[in-house]
């Protein structure tokens, strides 16, 4: 299917025209801008990031490798420091607060990459250097027939060119 | 605008034109693009030479012993810990002002965040050297870590010093992946626009990023997230730092107030050390339309405020060791302020409890000789705090059997001459190699305003 390029200026044209052309029925396409913006963001997906599954389960699994580690290595080799119980819980509070933050902060990376679709060898089709400068550019598949229709919705919503990239 | 005919569709088929790029990438690429000045030459040589210096001393350190670092009976813990303590607390800043200035929505963050979290990271490393100095014995610094030996021996998990391992190596993992994660989309410009090792390196780093909106969304998530983890990291970080002391029952370290106490004269200083490195780099590659006189007063008034943290815990630790009626607390701080030290001790008091006052003036805050002035002072200040809290505590302890003096010796003034070397050379490199302003953050605000059309100041803030 070709490949169309839209670039626009403003993200709220981006937006607007994503949410035609999904209304449209065209749901392959997508938006490279130069900086985050949330009405792009929505418009494409508005379902919350997966990211935040990671870090939760990042935390969790570090609450929990934390006190075991701790109380684990405690009652393998008991030695009793300053009269308290081998598995004291307030000391080891800390080390598993700090576990916890370390796994979660572990986790959230790995989630980033896996959401993110990274590490890529390769760039997007429609991908161009404009799109790390100021411009935004939706890249759009769209079948054969319905290439006309659709750049002149992106001209009609404010994309200052549009161009056909190989498919 | 009428759709074209569909016999223009073909014709649509050109290579773009090479347009005009974004004027913040410009502006910010041009500092670390531009060969190096012989300035940035002469600094680094001279570092350079710093570090030799430090390193040599380190290395006859291991060979004659920690004996040339002034250390004897009763005081073992000397300025090395009082420099692993200082730059941990320079570190602080970098966290805060990403993470909790992140939190709070701070906008005004973005043109700093960059840089501090560089010297978060580059003062975290700089931390750690100092415990492998301090040890002695470098070649036996693993047996701090829990790791399967032969006798199935664990470490001791109720000692402070094992807390501070973790938060320590947290600390440094987590400011890492936080500078890295906001690293990505400007290396992912800088990767557009270069060629040769450069553009392979930025390549390389950058994973493919392209700026897809699933990719900010999630980029948006992460920074978030570890937002939410650092900011109590941060907080419990200098916590335990200051527990290492408090834990212990040395008159003038076992106090409640330390965690707080530490945190907030962790920040202190490292708001000071983010200014007094930043004015000169403003100042050198001409940034001072993206970081303006604007951020430099908001940062002062931080350390307005912090400074009157610290100075209300200076006063309430007098306050306690008179009303506590301890005569070993009581003789401690009275040695403090009139004792062998009290050069050290008014120093503190006067560099951190007295001078930052003058920010209340906001000619003097906007006045951007008189910061760097205050904050190099504040930074002496903060180093001496540390100094007096660790020394005068080890040195009056509960019988005359351990008191004693400490004074720092040549090889430790050397040591601690190549960490701030270290540090600096850490940080050249990074003006050389990466983006020192969040490029995508700044551009954020840019087309933000732009789109609502109050385009001229736009990239003041």
């Amino acid at each position: 299917m070709p490949t169309l390029v839209g670039v626009f200026d403003r993200p709220g044209d981006v937006a607007e025209t994503v949410t035609r052309l999904k209304g449209r029925g065209f749901t392959k396409l997508e938006v490279y801008s130069p900086a985050p913006f949330e009405e792009i963001d929505d418009a494409v997906d508005p379902k919350p990031s997966k990211v935040r599954i990671f870090t939760l389960v990042g935390g969790l699994l570090g609450v929990v490798a934390g006190y075991a580690m701790t109380i684990w290595m405690s009652l393998d080799w008991p030695i009793v420091i300053g009269g308290k119980p081998f598995a004291s819980i307030p000391p080891y509070t800390v080390i598993a607060f700090e576990v916890t933050i370390l796994f979660g902060g572990i986790f959230t990376l790995l989630g980033l990459l896996a959401v993110g679709g990274l590490p890529s060898i390769k760039l997007g089709a429609g991908y161009s250097a404009r799109f790390s400068a100021e411009e935004f550019g939706l890249v759009v598949e769209v079948p054969e027939r319905d290439v006309a229709e659709v750049d002149g919705l992106l001209r009609a919503h404010s994309a200052k060119e549009v161009s056909l990239v190989a498919s | 605008m009428t759709p074209p005919p569909p016999e223009s569709v073909a014709a649509m088929i050109r290579p773009t034109p090479a347009l005009p790029d974004s004027p913040t990438n410009r502006d910010v690429m041009r500092v670390f693009m531009e060969r190096p000045g012989l300035g940035w030459l002469l600094l680094i040589g001279l570092c350079l030479g710093g570090l030799a210096g430090g390193a040599a001393t380190w290395i006859y350190q291991i060979y004659a012993g920690l004996g040339i670092a002034g250390y004897s009976h009763p005081i073992f813990w000397g300025a090395y810990i009082v420099t692993f303590v200082f730059w941990v607390g320079i570190a602080h800043a970098g966290t805060l002002i990403s993470a909790i200035l992140f939190l709070f929505r701070a906008k005004w963050r973005n043109a700093i965040n960059r840089s501090a979290e560089a010297m978060t990271i580059f003062a975290v490393f700089t931390a750690q050297l100092f415990l492998g100095i301090h040890v002695g014995r470098i070649w036996k610094a693993y047996f701090i870590l829990p790791y399967p030996n032969q006798r199935a021996l664990w470490v001791n998990f109720k000692s402070p010093l094992l807390w501070d391992t973790f938060a320590i190596s947290t600390y440094t993992l987590v400011s890492l992946i936080f500078f890295y994660v906001g690293l990505i989309p400007d290396l992912a410009i800088a990767r557009d626009r270069t060629t040769g090792w450069r553009k392979a390196l930025y390549g390389a780093l950058a994973l493919g990023w392209q700026g897809t909106s699933r990719q900010w969304k999630a980029h948006n998530r992460t920074v978030l997230h570890l937002s939410g983890l650092a900011t109590p990291l941060v907080l419990s970080v200098h916590s335990v730092v200051s527990w290492d002391f408090a834990m212990a029952l040395v008159p003038g370290w076992h106090a409640t107030i330390f965690a707080p106490y530490f945190v907030a004269g962790a920040i202190f200083s490292g708001f000071a050390m983010v200014l007094t490195v930043m004015i000169p780099v403003r100042r050198i590659f001409g940034l001072e339309h993206i970081l303006t006189d604007y951020h430099f007063e908001n940062m002062c008034r931080f350390l307005l405020l912090t400074s009157c943290i610290v100075g209300y815990a200076y006063g309430i630790e007098y306050f306690i060791a008179w009303y506590s009626g301890v005569e070993a607390e009581k003789t401690s701080f009275y040695l403090r302020a009139f004792g062998p030290y009290w050069i050290s001790t008014w120093i503190m008091l006067i560099f951190n409890g007295v001078v930052p006052h003058l920010f209340w003036f906001k000619k003097l805050r906007t006045h951007v000789p008189t910061i760097f002035v205050i904050c190099t002072l504040i930074n002496i200040g903060m180093w001496f705090e540390r100094y007096v809290i660790i020394i005068t505590g080890l040195s009056r302890e509960f019988n005359p059997a351990v008191w004693g003096h400490y004074t720092p010796q040549p090889a430790e003034l050397m040591i601690i001459a190549g960490s701030f070397s270290f540090f600096s050379i850490l940080f050249l490199i990074f003006l050389k190699l990466f983006p020192v302003i969040p490029i995508s953050e700044v551009k954020e605000l840019v087309i933000h305003e732009r789109a609502h059309g109050h385009g001229q100041h736009a990239e003041a803030h």
